[in-house]
């Protein structure tokens, strides 16, 4: 901005900086509390005053993967000095490594779960974006009988709680054998983000001025080219940033992957809580499952961050 | 640093190789999160040596154990082939079909008779009295009690205890003791405080913590046998063992709404409470100094006696069942055929399992294995149990609904709020014809 | 909604002749969604729509019978469904109206000249990257009154957030405003950054005062933004489970959806269970019919 400043309006600018600053500490608090506790020795988790000063440990990670026993007795000296590292690390909580008849290191559920998760979050987010653009580019650029009608029919199907959905899904789920299984959460989460994204993307295609795709069919292009060929590139910010939200939707679901899934594709948000502890709360090991979960949609959303931020004044300005 | 991260990463591909299924025969067992399914895990790698046959303990919180196993069993899945399930479940998945019977099994091995009365009464026989089982008592357990020997052993305490209760200080024989000490050590100035009791009515906690105090008081919860409960839930000793446990909740550490085996285990280990009411099968945290602090002053006790000398527990434990939908019926049976086996109850005993084998639990040797197993041994014997029929699950949120803004909000009054109980439990019953 | 519709090709052109007519691509883009929403969305409905009216239990082999509008009846006869209903709207307009105030405020802030500011508005996003039932766990921590950061920070003692029935409700309110308003923050953001630059140029020509420029140029301008947002808070907010699930047990704090999860999945009463789910379903699509209504018209002004 190029326009001459009043000592007044430079006062209230740094004013609202240092507002600013002070906001995003308070926000950033808790998850700084999850990331410091995710590399703390367990007896540190809870100390008040609380531990800000720590040597970093890896034992919370350690700990997340592997299953763990209580143990009443620790180990002996012989015992202690053989083992290697990351099982000194597990005995010096007063616990074991639980192995099974082979002697293999039992891993606890955590890797399983992550790797559901990432199944489940990335199929349905390509699924409710891709179904969502086209739907929206219908919506946007032809007469469609009952639109605003279909429209808000498409937008009530986001309103219903999962807990209203899960019965009769559940019922069923359960009659063509779709509970516990990925495709059953995949298709969830897609009926469930579709109609977000259809609402997010007709706002953009809107936006794209149809002139383009004329010219183009003038070129020669079919209608299907035109739309690959240049609308789409034209909604990549949207496309990005419905993308975002439907994956961090996906990704941290909890109602539907509790009721819907047990062992074969259950997601970590229904998982993490369960490794609070079995005798005492280990806040480390949920932090660091929680520190590594964050991981994935922060990065993404990172990667993605300009065009969210452009792509939501996008949409917001056809309103 | 880096040797340290390449160890650790080859730790995780070394688990994820584990984790990929092998194709020789598989048994999934389905329990709670907590060590005695560990422990099972554990024997599990025994039979695995000796047979071939993998066995995988598979985990849930308790706060969802219930409803994950009643949404797999009620999808009618497979996922699991053998449940290590509640004993008030028993009802509700026999009825409904969930549960292989297990009556032959049990006749032919036995097992009425070798296994500790009150587990085979509890765990396993449904309807009472029936003679039909429908699964193996595995994991015996009740509520005990721990509390810092250290605290009551201050000569300093115990003067000032004697001089103003006029009896010595020493771990309680009844409730009114039990409250005395509570009242005693309860001193929020000094961050002490007197019990941790349990809290959390998400599922059965706050209502076997409560158990605890009716079952003492002479009380019952109704008549199991009749479905009778007016004039039972709400008498005048299960009022007063409400008010009581309700005023120990007065001498509880702060935020102890939602309380259950986490954090009753925290308040010793984190110096808050004098006492904590907890499962047998959790204290082993407790002995162990590297996961309590105060491992060396933490002693433990039985559920103390109520006013007329009565003296019981509130029944935990699990017996382990063959479900229904199983596709590996005839493996799991064999598991259970070897899981009975006399040496078999003893392995399980020494990992920390809490065997309900009489000859086991009898031992010299299991009774001394660790400080708290005398009084498990005593309290076996003396336990008692929610109701078990098919419709538990409202009478257990009625309870709730109930019990838990009196004794944490101070609602109401206990006579109102049980007669309010007996008031839905039977009308729960009328809905599904148990009474007319 | 100013819908761009194209007129349609001369179905006689050139490029209409070429590829696919215009309307098998129309029917191929929406019929297939509008298909997968029914099956998954309305036929459930459908489908439990019958239950509803039934004595039915999943738990059970025995068969649903008729029992007609019972179980309507009787929930809406029950003191414990109402008081439900009622935590679930105190709690829908504390943790809205929180939201709303503080992200539209940082919005606000955050409109201006500031150094980093991308990366800023980046990191105020991550409360919202997190599953609600991890930050229910863990703000557990942060509440207890022994070991919590939040009391130490704020010098509280042992001041019980979770464990008083008056204050748990509103514990539950704080975290899912901490998580939410930065949805809200990026929402009014965009709206503000639509807002034409000249009209504030020409309103300091005016001498026009600070409070009579927000209040008739810059929020006239982002209502309809700010209005979307609101919107889909409400809708979240009434749906709540899982945070107020993990965070504490109060009978306060049992928005509908616990007691709905409760009944359907704990006591298996599916019939009666169905019932209530409609009549929640009917709630929300009541509320936010209003609030479409209300939208449309803060878009004509």
């Amino acid at each position: 901005m190029a326009q001459v400043r009043t000592t007044g309006e430079i006062a209230a600018n740094r004013v609202a900086i240092a507002a600013v600053l002070v906001i995003t500490l308070i926000f950033l608090a808790p998850i700084y509390w999850i990331v410091s506790t995710s590399f703390k020795p367990r007896n540190l988790s809870t100390t008040i005053p609380p531990t800000v000063l720590f040597t970093p440990e890896v034992s919370p990670f350690v700990k997340l993967f592997t299953k763990r026993s209580q143990l009443r007795e620790q180990p002996s000296p012989e015992e202690y000095a053989a083992a290697p590292w990351w099982e000194r690390i597990v005995f010096d909580g007063g616990e074991k490594v639980v192995r099974d008849g082979k002697g293999e290191v039992q891993p606890s559920g955590y890797p399983n779960r992550f790797m559901n998760s990432l199944i489940v979050a990335i199929t349905s987010t390509v699924l409710a974006v891709s179904m969502g653009t086209i739907t929206a580019y219908g919506f946007s650029r032809f007469r469609v009988k009952g639109e605003a009608d279909l429209l808000f029919f498409i937008l009530s199907t986001r309103m219903l709680p999962p807990v209203v959905v899960a019965i009769p899904m559940f019922l069923m789920y359960r009659a063509v054998g779709l509970n516990d299984t990925h495709w059953g959460l995949i298709i969830l989460y897609t009926a469930f983000n579709l109609s977000f994204s259809v609402w997010l993307m007709k706002g953009f295609i809107d936006e794209i001025p149809k002139e383009y795709e004329e010219a183009a069919l003038v070129d020669g292009y079919t209608r299907m080219q035109a739309f690959f060929k240049v609308v789409l590139p034209e909604a990549a910010t949207g496309i990005a940033a419905t993308a975002v939200f439907c994956f961090i939707t996906a990704w941290n679901e909890y109602a539907f992957a509790l009721i819907m899934t047990n062992r074969r594709a259950q997601t970590a948000p229904p998982f993490i809580p369960s490794q609070v502890g079995s005798g005492l709360p280990d806040w480390t090991v949920i932090a660091a499952g929680t520190f590594l979960f964050l991981l994935p949609v922060a990065i993404f959303t990172f990667l993605l961050r300009n065009h969210l931020l452009r792509g939501m004044s996008f949409g917001a300005i056809r309103k | 640093m880096r040797s340290k991260l390449a160890g650790l990463l080859a730790g995780v591909s070394l688990t994820f190789a584990a984790s990929v299924p092998a194709m020789s025969q598989e048994l999934t067992i389905f329990w709670a999160e907590w060590d005695p399914a560990n422990y099972l895990q554990e024997l599990a790698n025994v039979y695995e040596a000796e047979t071939g046959v993998k066995v995988t303990v598979e985990t849930t919180p308790w706060s969802d154990f219930q409803t994950k196993a009643f949404t797999e069993f009620n999808a009618k899945g497979s996922a699991y082939d053998m449940v290590v399930g509640d004993s008030q479940w028993i009802g509700a998945a026999s009825e409904a079909g969930h549960y292989v019977d297990l009556t032959d099994f049990f006749n032919q091995h036995k097992l009425a008779e070798t296994m500790a009365a009150a587990t085979v009464k509890y765990y396993a026989e449904y309807p009472a009295n029936s003679g039909k089982y429908w699964s193996v008592p595995a994991e015996g357990d009740a509520v005990g009690w721990s509390y810092r020997k250290d605290w009551f052993e201050d000569p300093k305490e115990m003067e000032a205890f004697k001089a103003k209760y006029g009896y010595d200080l020493a771990p309680p024989a009844d409730f009114k003791q039990l409250r005395d000490i509570a009242e005693f050590f309860h001193r929020p100035d000094e961050k002490r405080y007197g019990i941790a009791i349990y809290t959390d009515n998400s599922y059965d906690a706050l209502v076997m913590g409560v158990e605890n105090a009716i079952f003492s008081y002479g009380g019952e919860l109704g008549d199991y046998a009749t479905y009778k409960v007016d004039g039972i839930i709400n008498s005048d000793q299960n009022v007063k063992a409400l008010e009581l446990y309700k005023e120990l909740y007065g001498f509880t550490p702060p935020g102890w709404a939602k309380a259950f085996f986490i954090e009753d285990n925290q308040a010793i280990t984190e110096n808050l409470a004098a006492m904590s009411m907890n499962y047998f099968a959790f204290f082993p945290a407790l002995v162990n100094e590297a996961s309590n602090p105060n491992a060396k002053n933490t002693g433990f006790f039985a559920n103390p006696a109520g006013p007329n000398g009565d003296q019981y527990a509130a029944l935990g434990g699990q017996g382990i069942s063959i479900v229904n939908y199983s596709e590996n019926k005839e493996e799991a049976f064999k598991f259970l055929e070897w899981f009975i086996k006399d040496e078999t109850q003893k392995k399980w005993a020494e990992l920390g399992g809490y065997t309900c084998n009489k000859a086991v639990l009898e031992s010299a040797e299991f009774q001394n294995a660790t400080p708290y197993n005398k009084a498990f041994y005593d309290t076996m014997f003396k336990v008692k149990d929610f109701w078990a029929t098919p419709e538990y699950a409202e009478l257990l949120i009625a309870m709730n609904q109930r019990v838990y803004p009196y004794v944490t909000g101070d609602q109401g009054t206990a006579k109102e709020v049980l007669d309010a109980l007996a008031g839905d439990w039977n009308a729960t019953f009328k809905k599904y014809n148990r009474v007319k | 909604m100013a819908t761009a519709v194209m007129t349609t090709l001369d179905p006689k052109s050139r490029a209409a002749r070429r590829g696919m007519s215009d309307i098998a691509i129309r029917n191929l883009f929406i019929i297939p969604t509008i298909l997968f929403l029914i099956v998954f969305n309305i036929f459930p409905l459908l489908y439990s729509l019958g239950y509803s009216f039934t004595d039915f239990r999943a738990s059970s082999p025995a068969p649903a019978n008729f029992v007609g509008l019972q179980n309507y009846r009787e929930l809406l006869n029950d003191p414990f469904i109402w008081s439900n209903f009622a935590i679930t709207a105190k709690y829908v307009i504390v943790s809205v109206v929180g939201q709303v105030i503080v992200g539209f405020g940082v919005a606000l802030l955050l409109n201006r000249d500031i150094p980093l500011k991308g990366l800023i508005t980046t990191l105020l996003l991550l409360p919202m990257m997190l599953s609600m039932a991890v930050v229910g766990l863990f703000w557990k921590l942060l509440y207890d009154p022994s070991f919590g950061v939040i009391n130490y920070a704020l010098g509280l003692g042992s001041f019980e957030w979770l464990s008083n029935p008056d204050m748990a409700l509103y514990a539950v309110a704080i975290t899912d405003i901490w998580m939410w308003s930065p949805f809200v923050m990026l929402l009014s953001l965009a709206g503000l950054s639509a807002v034409p630059k000249h009209l504030y140029e020409a309103a300091a020509i005016d001498r026009a005062g600070t409070l009579y420029t927000f209040f008739r140029i810059t929020l006239p301008l982002v209502a309809p933004i700010l209005m979307i947002a609101i919107i889909f808070r409400t809708m979240e907010a009434f749906k709540t489970f899982d945070l107020a699930y993990i965070l504490t047990s109060q009978p306060t704090t049992e928005v509908i959806s616990i007691r709905l999860y409760k009944m359907a999945f704990q006591e298996w009463q599916t019939g009666r269970s169905c019932a209530l789910a409609y009549i929640v379903l009917i709630m929300i699509l009541a509320i936010t019919n209003i609030y479409v209504k209300y939208l449309n018209k803060v878009k004509e002004r």
